[in-house]
C-alpha cells in the first residue's frame, strides 16, 4: 500500500498556508512540547469547564483515539487493510461482558483475559491472510468482522441480538468510576497510554521492520526480517488495542449489543486513520475526534448533520488525500 | 486536537447559553428517537406525533403557564449515538423525555436519564431488559413481550384452544416470545404440542408443517416476522390443516396478505395500538394527516400519548421539579388516553396490556377483540 506522503501533495495554497501552523507545531521541538503541555491541562480541565454533555461526548472521542491508533498499527505501520476491526473491540467488550455477567470475575481480571482473547483473535485473522494482499485482505478481514458480529447475534452466551445488559461499573482502590467525569478520567489515561505505546512501537526494531515490510515484503525478507512474524505482531498488537477499548466501552456503557460492532464502526475507525493520515499519530488523534466530535457538533442542524459532515469529509480527503496532518510521517 | 476541542468546547458553551436564555416562557421536552439510520421511518413518525401533541397543548395554554418546545435528540438505534443525544438532553435542561424506539439504544440512556432524575416516558421500546435497568424514573407505555404473551393466552383460550404448537424463528424478539408464551400457556393448564424454529429466509416449510400435522395442535402461534410467517401460513393451510392461526406483532403488517393472499383468511395478529384501530384517533388521524400528509405510522399513537402524559403530570405535580413529576406520573390511574387507559405496576410498566387483537377479513384487518 504504497501512498504519496510527500509534504502538502495534492494542496491548493490556501490550504497549505492554512497548514502551516500545523506544519510548524510538527517540525518545532520546543512548540511540539509546549502545545502538549498545553494540550494536557486542556484535557485535565476540560470536564470542570465544559460541563457533562461534552464530558460525555469527549469520553467517546478519546475512546476512539485508542481504536484508531490502534488501526493505525495494522493500517498504518504495516501496511495491511483491516475492514473488520470491530471484530477486536467486539472481543474485548463481550469478554468482559460474559466474564462479569455469566462467570461473576472481578472487572480488573478480565483484562488479561480480553488481551489473551483478542491476541488469539489476531492470530486467527492474521494467519490465514498472510499471503493475502489488498483487495483480498480487505475482503476476508470484512469477513471476519461480519462472522464475529453475527455469531454475537446468535448465541446465547452473548446474549443473542438484545446482547449484554447491567454490567457493573468497576471500582479501583476504594474510587468507584461511575459517573460521566470518572470514565472521562480513565479513557484520557487509556489514550495518553496508547499515544506513548504507539510511538515506542514506531521507533522499535519492530516497528522498522513494519515500515520495511510495509513499502517491500519481498526486500525485507531478503534482508533477514520474518515476515510471518512480523505481520502477526501487527494483527495482535492492533487487537489488544481494540480490546482494551472495548472492555472500557462495556463498563462505560453497562450494556453492549451487536448493532455497536457492525461493519459502519470498523469503517468509521478506518476513517478516522485515513482522514488524519496513515502512520502519523497525531493526525490519527485528529481524525479520530473529528470523525467524532464532527457530527456531534452538527447536531443543531438535525436531519442534515450527516450530510454537512459527509461532504467535509469528501472535502478533506480532495484536498488532502494523504490525511489532514501534515509532513511524511514515519517515512523520514 | 486542541483547536477540535475548544471548537467542541465552545459550541457546548454556546448551546448551553442559548439554552438558558431561551427557557424563559418555555419548557423544554426532549425527543429521543432515531431520525437517522436504518429506522428513522419510524423516528420521524414519533417525532411527528409529539409535534401533534405539543400544538394541541400549546393552543389550550400549555403547561404551568409556559409553553412546551420539543428538542430532538437522535439516538440513530445505535448505543453510542443515544448516550451522546441523552446527555445532550440532560445538558440542555429537558424537564422530561418522550420516545425510545431501539431498545438496544435505549437501555444505556436509562442510567443517564436516571443519575440526572429526569422522567423519561418510553413509547415504543419494549424490551422486558428494559424493566431491571429502570432507575425508577421510567415509564413504559408500550406493553412489553411478556404481555403479548398474557395476551395471547387469554385470547387464544377465549376461541376455545386447547392444544397450541408454537413456531418461531431463532433470533432473540421471536424466541423471547415464543418462550414466554410457552410459559404462561402451559400455566394456564393447556398444552404446547409442538414448539419449533424456523430457519430465517427459508421458501420450504414442509418439515415443520409435517411436525405440526402430526401434533395436530388445536391452534399454531407464529412468533416472528411476516414475510416467512406468511409462507407458512400458505403452506399450513395448503396442507390442509383447519384449525386457528395466530400470529404476534412482527407479523401485523398488511404484506402479510400479498404473499400469504387467501391463505390468510382468518388469521388473528395481536399488534400494538395502531391509530386505525382505535376509536378515540379519528381526530389525530386527521391532524396527522392534513399536516404530514401520510397516515400515521404504528408508533404515532403511543408517542402522541406519551407527550401528553408528561404534561399531565407536570401539570398534576403544579412544577417541574423530577420527583413530583415522576410521582404524578406514577399515580396515573386508569385515565382515557388514545391507545386505553394507562395505569403503572411497581416496575413503572402497564398494569393492563394495550395490545389489541386483530382479524383477516378479505385481506384487510378489522379489530377482534371489541
Amino acid at each position: 500500500m504504497a501512498t504519496d506522503d510527500r509534504p502538502g501533495a495534492g494542496t491548493t495554497p490556501a490550504l497549505a498556508r492554512l497548514a502551516g501552523p500545523l506544519a510548524a507545531l510538527a517540525d518545532n521541538a520546543a512548540a511540539r512540547r509546549a502545545g502538549i503541555v498545553a494540550l494536557l491541562a486542556l484535557m485535565v480541565v476540560a470536564p470542570f469547564v465544559f460541563g457533562e454533555y461534552a464530558t460525555v461526548i469527549l469520553t467517546n472521542a478519546l475512546l476512539y483515539v485508542v481504536l484508531a491508533l490502534g488501526l493505525n498499527v495494522v493500517v498504518g505501520y504495516a501496511g495491511l487493510l483491516d475492514l473488520g476491526y470491530a471484530a477486536f473491540f467486539a472481543v474485548g467488550a463481550y469478554t468482559v461482558g460474559i466474564l462479569t455477567l455469566r462467570v461473576g470475575v472481578n472487572f480488573w481480571l478480565t483484562l488479561p483475559v480480553a488481551v489473551c482473547t483478542a491476541a488469539l483473535a489476531g492470530v486467527i485473522i492474521g494467519g490465514p491472510t498472510l499471503r493475502l494482499r489488498s483487495d483480498y485482505l480487505a475482503i476476508v478481514t470484512l469477513g471476519f468482522g461480519e462472522i464475529v458480529r453475527i455469531s454475537a447475534r446468535n448465541m446465547s452466551i452473548t446474549g443473542m441480538a438484545s446482547g449484554l445488559s447491567g454490567i457493573h461499573q468497576p471500582w479501583l482502590f476504594g474510587w468507584h468510576i461511575a459517573t460521566p467525569r470518572d470514565f472521562y478520567y480513565l479513557f484520557c489515561v487509556l489514550a495518553i497510554l496508547a499515544v506513548a505505546v504507539s510511538v515506542r512501537l514506531a521507533d522499535s526494531r519492530l516497528g522498522r521492520a513494519w515500515l520495511y515490510v510495509r513499502y517491500d515484503e519481498d526486500a525485507a525478507e531478503a534482508m533477514g526480517i520474518d515476515r510471518v512474524r512480523v505481520k502477526l505482531a501487527a494483527y495482535v498488537t492492533g487487537a489488544i488495542f481494540g480490546a482494551l477499548g472495548g472492555v472500557f466501552f462495556a463498563v462505560n456503557l453497562g450494556a453492549i449489543s451487536p448493532e455497536s460492532f457492525s461493519f459502519t464502526q470498523s469503517v468509521l475507525i478506518l476513517m478516522a486513520v485515513i482522514l488524519g493520515g496513515m502512520g502519523k499519530i497525531p493526525g490519527v488523534i485528529l481524525g479520530a475526534m473529528i470523525v467524532i466530535l464532527g457530527p456531534e457538533l452538527l447536531r443543531s442542524l438535525g436531519e442534515l448533520r450527516l450530510l454537512v459532515f459527509a461532504v467535509g469529509l469528501l472535502l478533506i480527503m480532495l484536498f488532502r488525500p494523504s490525511g489532514i496532518w501534515p509532513g511524511r510521517g514515519r517515512q523520514q | 486536537m486542541g483547536i477540535l476541542n475548544k471548537a467542541a468546547a465552545a459550541g457546548a458553551v454556546f448551546v448551553l447559553v442559548a439554552g438558558s436564555a431561551m427557557a424563559q416562557g418555555t419548557l423544554k421536552i426532549g425527543v429521543q428517537v432515531p431520525t437517522t439510520g436504518s429506522e428513522a421511518t419510524y423516528g420521524r413518525d414519533m417525532a411527528n406525533a409529539v409535534v401533534i401533541a405539543q400544538d394541541e397543548i400549546n393552543k389550550a395554554g400549555g403547561v404551568l403557564g409556559k409553553k412546551l418546545t420539543m428538542v430532538i435528540g437522535d439516538s440513530a438505534c445505535d448505543p453510542q449515538q443515544a448516550v451522546n443525544a441523552a446527555s445532550k438532553l440532560v445538558s440542555q435542561g429537558v424537564a422530561g423525555v418522550v420516545g425510545g424506539y431501539c431498545s438496544g439504544a435505549t437501555l444505556p440512556t436509562l442510567k443517564i436519564y436516571g443519575d440526572a432524575k429526569v422522567p423519561f416516558v418510553i413509547t415504543a421500546s419494549n424490551s422486558t431488559k428494559l424493566i431491571p435497568a429502570n432507575p425508577g424514573n421510567a415509564f413504559m407505555i408500550n406493553s412489553t413481550g411478556d404481555q403479548q404473551a398474557t395476551k395471547a393466552t387469554e385470547f387464544l383460550a377465549s376461541k376455545g384452544v386447547k392444544t397450541l404448537a408454537i413456531v418461531n424463528e431463532g433470533d432473540a424478539y421471536s424466541q423471547d416470545l415464543a418462550n414466554l408464551t410457552r410459559d404462561d400457556w402451559t400455566k394456564a393448564g393447556h398444552k404446547v404440542v409442538a414448539f419449533e424454529t424456523a430457519n430465517k429466509g427459508e421458501q420450504d416449510y414442509s418439515a415443520i408443517v409435517t411436525a405440526i400435522r402430526a401434533a395436530n395442535p388445536d391452534a399454531v402461534f407464529w412468533t416472528a416476522y411476516y414475510a416467512d410467517g406468511a409462507l407458512l401460513i400458505r403452506q399450513l393451510r395448503q396442507s390442509g390443516y383447519r384449525g386457528v392461526i395466530a400470529v404476534g406483532d412482527g407479523s401485523n403488517s398488511t404484506k402479510l396478505f400479498d404473499i400469504a393472499g387467501r391463505a390468510a383468511e382468518g388469521v388473528y395478529a395481536f399488534s400494538n395500538p395502531i391509530a386505525q384501530f382505535l376509536p378515540a384517533a379519528k381526530a389525530f388521524i386527521k391532524t396527522y394527516k392534513a399536516k404530514f400528509g401520510n397516515a400515521p405510522g404504528p408508533y404515532a399513537p403511543l408517542t402522541y400519548d406519551g407527550m401528553r402524559l408528561l404534561a399531565w403530570a407536570i401539570t398534576k405535580a403544579g412544577t417541574t421539579q423530577p420527583a413530583a413529576v415522576i410521582k404524578a406520573l406514577a399515580s396515573a390511574h386508569n385515565e382515557e388516553w388514545l391507545a386505553g387507559p394507562i395505569t403503572f405496576t411497581k416496575h413503572n410498566t402497564l398494569a393492563r396490556s394495550n395490545f389489541i387483537v386483530l382479524e383477516d377479513k378479505n385481506n384487510a384487518w378489522i379489530r377482534a377483540d371489541k
